[in-house]
């Protein structure tokens, strides 16, 4: 027996702005990529080979399933014409088709089915034809049937149409609630209705209430509680005293603190009621609105005044840096790098000098005292390139190849607010306190702040 | 977006129709004519018809008149919030400090039932 799975790209698209950057037949149920029920049920209808053709690219999916020996069955793939109809799929993939009976899997379906059930037997014994339909798809066999031909009474699976987000949370809530058991969920499970993966922290002042699966690598936050019908991905963190109620919490989500999540689907930023079709950016763990440019005199007094206050600076520090440079230079102890990083504006960056003092010595302790490192980069000020203060310049990184959407608002600057405000210069941290005073700062505040980070760099 | 107190309604209240944003850029404002409303009247209806987007810094501004008008004894009831708006109530959790209505006339109405009985 085999099985061929026809799905076209015009059936699952409706998924790809809803979870973006998993490819739709990729998009988890109860915490399970869709195409593993279908291998399941293919392998357990007695399958040794499958192949899936679509329209659509599948490079995610044959990167994710390969040849299919993790299940032991060979998996191919093939590609299709939007018009095709399945009967011209099936005359494209005659040589997968000839030799054996083929279970043809058409449309983008999920099959309900149950582990326990005896398919195999069944498939062998049943005519050629279209066994089951619906809305969305079929499911047909093709041959004749090598033992005694049996009659298609009631089946033991069935059939459930994927085409909205609604079916998609309906289908996920109906396994969680009722079928559990009828499938290979992951994670672990020492007691019924509850699945648990690895490396999940869950503190005593959490609740958990069944049925519940949670993926890998989670941490639970204090006073949280993960009430029944939920269904948290792998990566996820529910910060503390949040609520996730029948809901799906999709991998590599965050969810904020003190937040109620009740039948809603989180997948990344995107919070989604499945009813009615509605999602809301939540823009970062405080729900902070999206940055809008502000008005072109507002900028252009921000840059006069940065301009004051850089060459206020400049004045400043252009005496101890004509003495200490050339100290630390022959001691070896000023350390510049050259680096490209980014502008916040698409596609230009600009090449930093960044100087690090290095040492424990007296005229080291007196250049990190008064910021030399900086005074460089001071003159970046005068022409535009830098702000006095803002973000963090960002490297240009193979890894980081472009500005990530977590820097909305972003303003390369000479001494960061993280600096200012004595919170950790690197990370989710200094990306929220920046990001707060990118809204809430104005150029006068911005002297204050720049005074406060050095300061705050001195101590 | 300048916000406006409709004192119209011929009952001790004020409507205040919120227009497209209430977010980090213009909460203040917000918050700096509610003070000035409070001279007016303690009893408000916050009107969502036309509303599309609200943030954290938005929600906390309509928090903040909330507490500002129950310390002069009166309330902020809102009324007509879109799917979006309403999800972000539901999501922090903010719905349960608020009587909220479908309708305005409905949330204008139950000031008058409240101050009959």
């Amino acid at each position: 027996m085999k099985t061929l799975l026809v799905i076209k790209k015009q059936e699952y698209e409706w998924l790809i702005d809803l979870f973006p950057g998993v490819h739709p037949l990729l998009v988890p149920i109860c915490n399970k990529p869709f195409i593993e029920f279908l291998v399941d049920f293919a392998i357990l209808a007695g399958s040794n080979a499958l192949r899936i053709v679509s329209d659509g690219v599948l490079e995610d999916v044959e990167h994710y399933c390969e040849n299919g020996s993790r299940w032991g069955v060979e998996i191919s793939y093939g590609s299709m014409r939007p018009a095709d109809d399945t009967h011209t799929v099936i005359e494209k993939n005659r040589r997968f088709c000839l030799e054996e009976r083929v279970i043809i899997i058409s449309g983008f379906l999920f099959i309900r089915y149950n582990k326990k059930s005896e398919y195999a037997s069944l498939f062998a014994s049943l005519p050629s034809g279209e066994l089951l339909s619906c809305p969305n798809g079929s499911i047909s066999l093709t041959g004749t049937s090598t033992t005694k031909t049996g009659t298609p009474g009631t089946l033991p699976f069935s059939l459930a149409a994927l085409d909205s987000i609604g079916k998609y949370y309906e289908l996920s809530m109906e396994i969680l609630s009722t079928g559990l058991t009828h499938y290979v969920i992951p994670g672990y499970s020492s007691e019924e209705n509850c699945y648990i993966g690895r490396n999940v922290v869950i503190p005593k002042s959490a609740e958990i209430i069944k049925p519940v699966i949670i993926g890998n690598n989670v941490q639970i936050m204090t006073n949280s509680i993960i009430d029944k019908n939920s269904v948290i991905g792998s990566n996820v963190i529910i910060d503390r005293e949040s609520v996730i109620s029948g809901s799906i919490v999709i991998d590599n989500t965050y969810i904020g603190e003190h937040l109620e999540v009740k039948n809603k689907i989180a997948a990344g930023n995107l919070l989604i009621d499945p009813q009615s079709g509605t999602s809301i950016v939540m823009e970062d763990p405080h729900l902070l609105t999206t940055m809008t440019q502000s008005r072109v005199a507002g900028a252009l007094l921000r840059r006069i005044v940065h301009a004051v206050g850089a060459t206020f600076l400049i004045v400043l520090q252009l005496l101890p840096w004509l003495l200490l440079r050339p100290i630390l230079g022959m001691q070896g102890k000023w350390k510049r790098k050259r680096e490209q990083h980014y502008t916040g504006l698409p596609g230009k960056n600009v090449t930093l000098t960044n100087t690090t003092i290095e040492g424990t010595g007296a005229a080291s302790a007196f250049a990190k005292a008064l910021s030399l490192d900086r005074f460089t980069l001071l003159f970046n000020v005068l022409i535009g390139k830098l702000a006095l203060i803002g973000n963090l310049p960002l490297p240009v990184t193979p890894a980081i190849r472009r500005l990530p959407n977590s820097h909305e608002g972003y303003r390369p600057a000479v001494f960061s607010y993280a600096e200012a405000e004595e919170w950790p210069e690197i990370g989710i941290d200094a990306e929220i306190v920046e990001h707060y005073y990118a809204v809430h700062s104005d150029p006068l505040k911005d002297i204050a702040m720049t005074q406060k980070a050095l300061f705050h760099r001195t101590h | 977006m300048i916000f406006h107190l409709d004192t119209s309604t011929t009952l001790p209240l004020g409507v205040v129709l919120l227009k497209k944003r209430v977010d980090a850029t213009n909460s203040i404002e917000l918050q700096k004519a509610f003070a000035q409303w409070l001279q007016q009247t303690n009893n408000f209806v916050f009107d969502c018809t036309e509303l599309d987007f609200i943030d954290s810094s938005g929600l906390g501004a309509i928090v903040s008149c909330l507490r500002k008008a129950l310390e002069h004894h009166g309330d902020v009831k809102l009324a007509a919030l879109g799917p979006k708006v309403a999800m972000v109530f539901e999501l922090t959790k903010a719905k349960k400090l608020f009587s909220i209505f479908s309708e305005c006339s409905e949330a204008i109405q139950s000031f008058v039932t409240v101050s009959t009985t």
